[in-house]
């Protein structure tokens, strides 16, 4: 054969190829904070599935190669589309006499290997492109982690990416069952990330590690936030997404407030920042439910009423503005709540401190509502008069309001004379 | 900075619902901004001189207005479209932020807001209300305009480029992207949950903010797709035939991709109330959508119906198709006419506008629902319980406009 002449010929033709290649995939690292891949690391430690949305050749699969790496797990690829059903809900394969001793479903090599492993990554690749058929056979991967006969070990993590349906050429969707199983993080690439790192330098994600101090804490946190929340807002405990444009995305319903619940717990355990939380949580329950969540973890953050009035003078109030006032009113509410001169004076001391510390617009509405709340044996703190400028604010307001309703009630009058 | 405050306690009074997003901006004031502009982070910078020399109730005004270009995202989808336009520099900086200006300014005013004199609208460029910033930058290349308004400068929080002046998102009191968010969601819920405060525009943004909508073209196309590709019809594994690759496999029984072509039935609402070219718009989408799920041309038929259904002619002819109709409709017969037609449909698409009495159960097939918007008559605001006809569950209803 020619075969043992023809080879080192090729490889000195190749070399300086090989040569260039090899510098090409020569690149560093640079540390930078990454939002997304820290979200999916906390999801996939959390132990639920995942599902990357994201237009083909964004970097899902590379992000996949590097926390398969980072998390030291052996990284499975399935790609959906080129397999058959049987890939997945196993092979029959007809023995000596079937009547007696069955037709087993004989796994693919790639499950049992995973399952010889007893732990990796199995990374199911595009899901938008399998038949209708594939997909029902992936279900039972993915809902009981099952292929054929093979039961996946606790040890195995799924993650799997779809293309968002106005880029998928067949337009499949989830239906509302599986999608209610995954948590949705939407793969969006950084121009920055991506010009720098064809430039030679990828950004290495700083992955969350969760800190064994604060598991307690964090559990305690999440089921105060979820249970308080839901109290709350009962209607949101479960919702069927129902509009067109909803199809196929996270949605609310006991399970799915289970995982938020965990991937709350997970985050706070990794003191992940609120986006990565958002991003979480958003993936889980869906866009409306998560963001009012988030929005009550804020309120969970106020200062609490009763301390405030407590101890006026040393009051810490919330920077942000709407967050101050949000504060404020449930001072006023909690004097309302239980009239007593010396807690409506505390509030007058509470909203004199808010003067102090902050702009006096905010000021305007609690101090009025908290003036409504007088009886008539009260007297009129000494300290209101430090709340002046909060009066003159209202009133300069009230008078360019009448200032232009009058200007167009006179407009109107002269139309009409016209 | 008490004038500021006391413009901003007016724009609470005449809009209570922006009062949230209102009081999460943060004021910093700054002799190098013109007059006033905000940036992604909603910080709010005002020039102390601008401020005074206008009245109060005009600052109220441009309260407002800079709030809603972060209400609506300005930023956010000021960079996306440069990015997908290719534009960028100083002069496309101009274009974006009167393009900008124009979304919010035809409806903020009036109505305890008095409209600045020299406010620039869409009619300046003979342009109508009502568009959205993406819209105006396609329609008119405002440069004529550019000259005039050079002094127009909203920050980044209108366009999405830095100015000296700005704090960046590492400067104190800004607002992170997911308190950004927040703060936006409470204000959609806010008038989501009191539609009669406040004026159509907001209301329609607060509709949109956390659901973008989508071309109907796709979500239709989405919707016969998955209907007409469910197990069953369109392209499957099937067991009924050995797959090629069992001879190489002895033993093991493997199935085969079939094929079974979608047959797709569109029954049409021809009453009056529907005009001629949704229709044909419509039709010739869900023509183009079948022929690429496989469906042939044949399988595919159309019914018109008003009060009584026509007969089905299949497409090759419908093209032609005289659409017979008017007056009242009534879809019912529409569908039995549909179900009636052998051999059976798998997917029924009806085009509508609504304005019909529904099959009172499922019928045997995929129900794709092409629904024409109308205005809700007398939609009764003091009960929140309300809802108006809608098509039934067990249809799939795209909305197209």
């Amino acid at each position: 054969m020619t075969i043992s002449t023809v080879l080192p010929a090729r490889k000195t033709h190749l070399a300086p190829a090989d040569d260039l290649l090899a510098l090409l995939r020569t690149t560093t690292t640079e540390p930078r904070p990454d939002e997304q891949l820290e979200a999916l690391t906390l999801a996939v430690a959390a132990d639920l599935p995942v599902l990357l949305w994201g237009e083909p050749g964004i970097g899902k699969t590379a992000a996949l190669t590097q926390l398969a790496a980072s998390l030291d797990l052996p990284l499975t690829t399935v790609i959906a589309s080129v397999h058959e059903p049987s890939d997945f809900s196993g092979l029959p394969v007809v023995g000596e006499d079937p009547a007696v001793q069955g037709v087993p479903m004989a796994p693919p090599q790639w499950a049992v290997e995973l399952v010889r492993a007893g732990r990796g990554l199995l990374f199911l690749d595009e899901l938008s492109t399998a038949t209708p058929a594939v997909q029902a056979a992936l279900l039972r991967v993915v809902l009981e982690r099952r292929v054929g006969a093979l039961q996946l070990p606790p040890g195995i993590r799924i993650v799997a990416a779809a293309n968002p349906r106005a880029s998928a050429a067949d337009g499949w969707e989830l239906s509302p069952p599986l999608a209610n199983r995954f948590v949705h993080l939407y793969w969006v690439h950084d121009q920055e990330v991506v010009v720098r790192g064809l430039g030679g330098v990828w950004p290495r994600a700083e992955l969350p590690r969760l800190v064994p101090e604060l598991l307690a804490e964090a559990v305690a946190f999440s089921r105060r936030a979820v249970c308080g929340f839901l109290t709350a807002r009962p209607t949101l405990i479960h919702r069927l997404p129902s509009s067109e444009t909803r199809r196929g995305g996270a949605w609310p319903s006991p399970r799915s407030w289970d995982a938020a619940l965990t991937l709350l717990a997970f985050g706070t355990a990794a003191s992940a920042s609120r986006e990565v939380l958002a991003l979480l949580v958003r993936g889980a329950v869906g866009d409306g439910p998560g963001l009012e969540l988030l929005a009550y973890l804020d309120r969970m953050d106020l200062p609490d009423p009763e301390s405030l009035l407590a101890d006026p003078a040393a009051a810490e109030l919330p920077e942000r503005g709407d967050l101050r006032q949000a504060a404020l009113e449930a001072v006023v509410a909690a004097v309302g709540a239980r009239p007593e001169r010396g807690r409506w004076e505390a509030g007058w001391a509470v909203l004199v401190r808010a003067s102090e510390t902050g702009t006096a617009d905010l000021l305007v509405a609690p101090a009025t509502a908290l003036a409504a709340l007088r009886r008539d044996d009260w007297e009129v703190p000494e300290t209101m008069e430090r709340l002046a400028g909060v009066i003159g604010l209202a009133r300069e307001a009230d008078r360019s309001v009448r200032r232009v309703t009058a200007v167009g009630s006179a407009l109107r009058g002269a139309g009409a004379g016209r | 900075m008490e004038k500021l405050l006391a413009a901003r306690l007016h724009a609470v009074r005449v809009r209570p619902y922006l009062a949230g997003a209102l009081f999460a901006l943060h004021v910093v004031e700054d002799r190098s901004v013109p007059t006033m502009a905000v940036d992604a982070h909603w910080r709010c910078y005002a020039s102390p001189g601008f401020v005074a020399r206008t009245p109060v109730e005009e600052l109220a005004g441009v309260w407002v207005h800079e709030v809603s270009h972060l209400l609506r995202d300005h930023h956010g989808r000021g960079e996306r479209y440069g990015r997908r336009h290719e534009e960028h520099g100083p002069g496309e900086r101009l274009r974006r932020n009167i393009a900008a200006d124009f979304e919010i300014n035809d409806d903020i005013y009036g109505d305890g807001l008095p409209r600045p004199a020299g406010v620039v609208l869409p009619s300046l460029l003979g342009l109508p209300d009502g568009l959205l910033m993406e819209e105006y930058l396609q329609r008119a290349s405002l440069s004529g305009l550019a000259a005039d308004l050079a002094w127009l400068d909203c920050g980044s929080g209108a366009d999405g480029q830095v100015r000296p002046w700005e704090l960046g998102p590492g400067g104190s009191n800004g607002l992170t992207r997911q308190q950004r968010d927040a703060v936006r969601f409470r204000v959609a819920e806010g008038i989501r949950g009191r539609p009669g405060e406040a004026p159509e525009g907001w209301r329609r943004w607060a509709d949109e903010a956390f659901q973008p909508p989508q071309p109907w073209r796709q979500l239709l196309g989405a919707a016969v797709r998955s209907a007409a590709g469910a197990p069953g019809t369109g392209e499957n594994h099937s067991y009924r035939r050995p797959s090629r690759r069992s001879a190489g496999v002895p033993k093991v029984v493997l199935p085969s991709l079939r094929r079974t072509p979608p047959r797709v039935c569109v029954v049409i609402d021809t009453s009056g109330s529907v005009s001629d070219a949704e229709l044909g718009s419509a039709l010739l989408e869900v023509a183009a959508i079948t022929r690429a799920v496989g469906g042939r041309r044949d399988l595919v038929s159309v019914i018109s119906c008003d009060a009584a259904a026509g007969v089905a002619v299949p497409l090759c002819r419908a093209e032609k198709i005289e659409l017979l109709g008017g007056g009242g409709t009534d879809l019912r017969s529409g569908f039995a006419q549909a179900l009636r037609s052998r051999p059976r449909p798998d997917v029924i698409v009806a085009l509508t506008d609504g304005q019909t009495p529904w099959p009172s159960a499922s019928p045997p097939c995929r129900t794709v629902v092409g629904l024409f918007p109308r205005p809700a008559g007398t939609a009764d605001e003091r009960n929140p319980d309300y809802v108006p006809d809608t098509p039934p569950s067990w249809a799939r209803v795209v909305t197209i406009n």
